[in-house]
């Protein structure tokens, strides 16, 4: 009887260390190979391997999707715009992000038939050639789409973050993928988007190898700046003329930095990419940043301190426009999610020169006192 | 219970399971559950969102078996809960049939509300279950999103939902200037038609909208904030559910309610400045 007494009094007693001692056993396995489990988490996103001839997929806005390849037979329970036939053959993409990531799976070239930049916006020499050739057609800027140009190119699938074009695209019977979520990607899910969409191309071997890529990169960029000394604080966002936007602590580039040994200074701000803070919350870690990285490209004005502190007076109070630095990305940065191991590299190099002798900055550029013909002019 | 009498086994391990140690021990262990819970989920919400739209037993062989060292207390959470409900049932039902078997000792209302305490018992449990029948049986349509005009049909009928417009109200105080001109309360204007029959409803947070059994709720909107910035064309995203869980929990809540109203009732009754015979 004593031994039924402990049965029903203390088992619940043990079970809870039980299950945190399973805890440790499983845990994250972010470090396994992907392609051997049914289930894969990115972030928000989840592919789940059903069955050999069936993949669901859940997107940025949790809709799921059902992949099935062309010659099999349709599943009789799915809506025919979430059913994704593949491999997919013809892709119209929303952004450069899209695209860079048909890029990284290399099918770029024969896939993609429609954008949301005009030519001379692209920095891909696949998409700038196919724009020229009319092989890509430009559909319109990212909020103000042409549906009907969009019709006629006739994509198997969009890639969109817009999701109030999804009742539209339902009307046309085309199905997309909701590529961006509401909390930003960390570094282990940026990594690894590229073998979110390689389902739908059959090019799972072409995302293993290039997460396999930057992974090296980043384990290589952790050695060499382990030692790196007293951390550098940092800061990724700017003020524009309505509101602030940065990049919160959960996003990839604020798990870099720390990850290399610096100090994010929004590492409390939690949420979406690009999120919206108040300016006093700005200015507060202004005073002590040593570095800030601006959202602003050379070509939307950022082009010296100066003339950052131009266009947002508010601005020239911070510490890295006075004794830091600030660093604009360059306009091809954000068209090169395909040299995510390279652009891991810069930002290390940026943070810790002394480790990246002679580095030339491809991505970045480190914004001058003045402009160059303001110097000239003196 | 003659089954229990004729048993000693049942009849010990019957005993055990009502026993107030038990309680106690249960409940220790689900406040540290729920601590170590409070841990698992800061910043963690992606992990647990999903539970809402792909079901239980769909989560924990997904989400939950994939990411333990988050998602264990949960798992451990619902198996404390079990324990808890058998452990308060048998206790209840104990106490209940010994009323019963004393029932010639009250007089009909002294009965009733010696009964109170146990009903409120039975009504937690029918609500835990509701809310875990809720999330393992219900039928949900994930993520549907509308723009003004557009439609979309309940699954298995003819009837649709149309999203007519969107009036939310906007904070205009100037105590939290971040919050300036963002959007407080999302009012979306549905109309619901079946067939000739139509009528206009409004959907916001905390208030959904039932419609043919469905539970219609508001799950995202766009924009947030006056004048839109990136996400600037209007739109609705809403989760469909559903649920046989809400008749269990709506059921239980209402003989909650029933219970604590006669156990106040005989808490304020005068007593004469005297013990009841029975007490």
């Amino acid at each position: 009887m004593n031994k039924i007494l402990w049965f029903f009094l203390y088992v619940p007693i043990l079970l809870l260390p039980i299950l945190v001692c399973a805890c440790g056993q499983s845990g994250d396995r972010s470090g396994t190979e992907d392609h051997n489990r049914s289930f894969i988490q990115l972030g928000e996103f989840t592919l789940q391997k059903v069955s050999p001839e069936r993949i669901e997929v859940r997107d940025g806005a949790g809709r799921r999707l059902v992949l099935v390849p062309k010659n099999a037979p349709a599943p009789g329970n799915v809506d025919s715009n979430r059913l994704i036939r593949t491999p997919v053959k013809r892709v119209a993409a929303y952004g450069a992000f899209n695209v860079s990531v048909l890029k990284a799976l290399g099918v770029l070239e024969t896939t993609l038939v429609g954008t949301t930049y005009p030519t001379e916006k692209w920095h891909i020499p696949e998409v700038r050639n196919g724009m020229k050739s009319g092989k890509i057609a430009f559909l319109g800027s990212d909020n103000s789409i042409d549906f009907e140009r969009l019709d006629q190119v006739q994509p198997d699938l969009v890639l969109t973050w817009d999701r109030s074009i999804i009742p539209m695209l339902n009307d046309l019977d085309i199905p997309c993928v909701i590529t961006s979520s509401t909390t930003a990607m960390c570094l282990n899910t940026r990594m690894r988007f590229v073998k979110f969409l390689a389902p739908f191309f059959h090019r799972e071997d072409q995302a293993r190898n290039f997460f396999n890529r930057v992974n090296a990169a980043l384990t290589e960029i952790r050695e060499q700046t382990h030692n790196a000394g007293p951390p550098l604080k940092v800061m990724w966002g700017d003020i524009y003329e309505k509101r602030v936007l940065v990049e919160p602590g959960n996003a990839w580039v604020a798990e870099l930095i720390n990850t290399l040994q610096s100090d994010y200074l929004f590492d409390d701000v939690f949420g979406t990419s690009c999120i919206e803070i108040n300016v006093e919350r700005f200015l507060y870690s202004g005073k002590e940043a040593d570095i800030l990285f601006t959202y602003r490209t050379p070509e939307q004005g950022a082009t010296s301190k100066k003339a950052l502190a131009r266009l947002n007076p508010i601005l020239s109070g911070i510490r890295p426009l006075n004794d830091g630095k600030v660093y604009a990305p360059l306009p091809h940065y954000a068209q090169s999610y395909q040299r995510l191991d390279e652009i891991l590299k810069e930002i290390a190099a940026i943070l810790y020169p002394k480790f990246y002798k002679d580095y030339a900055l491809r991505y970045f550029m480190e914004l001058p006192e003045t402009n160059p013909e303001t110097r000239r002019r003196r | 219970m003659a089954v229990l009498d004729t048993m000693p086994i049942f009849s010990y391990i019957w005993k055990k399971l009502a026993g107030i140690h038990l309680t106690i021990v249960l409940c220790l262990l689900l406040a540290a559950d729920l601590s170590l819970g409070y841990v698992c989920l800061n910043r963690n919400e992606i992990l647990f969102a999903p539970l809402n739209d792909v079901g239980l037993i769909a989560w924990i062989n997904t989400y939950g078996r994939c990411n333990l060292k988050s998602t264990a207390w949960l798992l451990a959470l619902l198996v404390l809960l079990t324990l808890f409900c058998i452990n308060t049932f048998v206790c209840t039902t104990d106490r209940v049939a010994r009323l019963i078997r004393h029932r010639k000792k009250y007089p009909r209302l002294r009965l009733l509300f010696r009964l109170a305490p146990h009903l409120m018992h039975y009504a937690l449990i029918l609500i835990l279950t509701g809310y875990l029948s809720s999330y393992t049986f219900a039928r949900v349509l994930d993520s549907r999103t509308l723009v003004p005009g557009s439609s979309l049909r309940l699954p298995g009928t003819e009837a649709r939902i149309q999203f007519q417009s969107f009036s939310p109200d906007y904070y205009k105080g100037s105590r939290m200037p971040a919050f300036d001109q963002h959007v407080i309360r999302p009012r979306a204007r549905l109309l619901l038609i079946d067939g000739d029959h139509h009528r206009k409803a409004e959907l916001s947070y905390n208030k959904p909208v039932i419609f043919k059994n469905y539970g219609i709720f508001l799950k995202d909107f766009a924009p947030k904030k006056k004048g839109g910035g990136m996400n600037s064309n209007e739109r609705i995203d809403l989760t469909i559910r559903k649920d046989p869980g809400v008749f269990l929990y709506m059921l239980g809540m209402l003989l909650f309610t029933a219970g604590i109203a006669l156990y106040l009732t005989d808490w304020m009754a005068p007593k004469n400045g005297k013990r009841r015979p029975d007490e």
